[in-house]
């Protein structure tokens, strides 16, 4: 598969990257608040992929031995696309307390747990992004993707319904913590042509 | 004499962007770094007066370069310039000397404000 019919500049691409800096520091802020806790944001790391390579990606991203559990949620307006978020399981029982939960968790706390934070992450990474673009986004609610998997296992990329995932490596940790989670953001062929046009403008408004 | 500052950011239009919020006509000569151990190398080079620091960078983050100027006796006015804008990353860079935060994305007015409140124009 070629990437020729979309692609982003390293100058569109260093754009988009202080753009989801700026939009992930609104996040942390936003879990950090959430959880009274400080939040250890990581550099983002933005690649365009074809999307049936994004397996090879989240494995590398998160380890291949990890167990991870995946919400989706998909977006809609000037830019259409899902945003996914990556958990490691043994994190997400790690937050619990942290988030006012009695432990053990069962199947219906846990799930109530991971659609908060998703869309604390999601909500403040994407409207950051929009926002600071002049776009508006609407949200649908958030979906379990799959629970306690290997990350191998996430995809089978013949079903996969967008052609590349902008992968926006978006790492958030906390402190004496074992809690991480990762943010990608999946984008059909125009919206990614409409997120380069609005980054040339904003490029071009600097 | 030129003052020496310091711009570091691991993002080139963020550095371009802090470069543009300077005061128009101020006397200064610009170095920049894009992580923390390019910034400490200019800094102990004496060409740092004033630095605008980003937190979030490869191989050495904003902290550790605040960490390392106070250790060697902070001679220099550090003004972070960030996304992570957590009330505690506010906290911790003004314990380790810091004397102004500003939030990303930038804007003239305060880095002018800042510069005038510490006499630094």
């Amino acid at each position: 598969m070629t990437m020729n019919n979309a692609n982003l500049s390293i100058e569109q691409i260093d754009a988009l990257q202080e753009i989801v800096n700026i939009a992930m520091g609104q996040a942390g802020d936003s879990l950090a608040r959430v959880l009274d806790s400080f939040v250890r944001l990581s550099v983002p790391r933005i690649r365009l992929i074809n999307a049936p390579q994004i397996s090879q990606y989240i494995a590398e991203i998160v380890g291949d031995a990890e167990q991870i559990t995946a919400m989706r949620q998909s977006f809609y307006n000037n830019f259409c696309g899902e945003a996914l978020t990556l958990f490691s399981s043994e994190g997400c029982r790690d937050l619990a307390p942290l988030m006012g939960y009695q432990q053990p968790l069962d199947a219906e706390t846990e799930k109530e747990l991971l659609f908060d934070i998703s869309n604390i992450l999601v909500g403040a990474c994407l409207n950051g992004i929009a926002e600071q673009l002049g776009a508006d986004l609407n949200f649908s609610a958030p979906s379990i993707m799959a629970a306690n998997v290997a990350s191998s296992q996430l995809f089978s990329p013949d079903t996969l319904p967008w052609a590349y995932a902008l992968q926006v490596e978006v790492n958030f940790s906390l402190e004496d913590h074992k809690f991480k989670s990762h943010l990608i953001i999946m984008l059909a062929e125009d919206a990614i042509i409409a997120l380069g046009d609005s980054l040339n403008s904003f490029i071009e408004a600097i | 004499m030129a003052t020496p500052i310091l711009v570091v950011d691991d993002s080139g239009m963020s550095r371009k962007l802090v470069i543009k919020s300077l005061p128009v006509n101020w006397d200064v000569e610009i170095h920049q770094a894009c992580n923390g151990q390019e910034a400490l190398a200019l800094y102990r080079e004496g060409k740092a007066h004033i630095i605008f620091l980003d937190l979030t960078m490869p191989i050495m983050d904003g902290f550790e370069v605040l960490e390392a100027i106070k250790r060697e006796g902070l001679n220099a006015f550090v003004i972070v310039i960030s996304a992570d804008v957590q009330p505690k990353a506010q906290e911790r860079v003004k314990e380790l000397g810091a004397i102004a935060f500003l939030k990303k994305p930038i804007k003239a007015e305060e880095v002018l404000h800042v510069l005038k409140e510490h006499g630094l124009l």
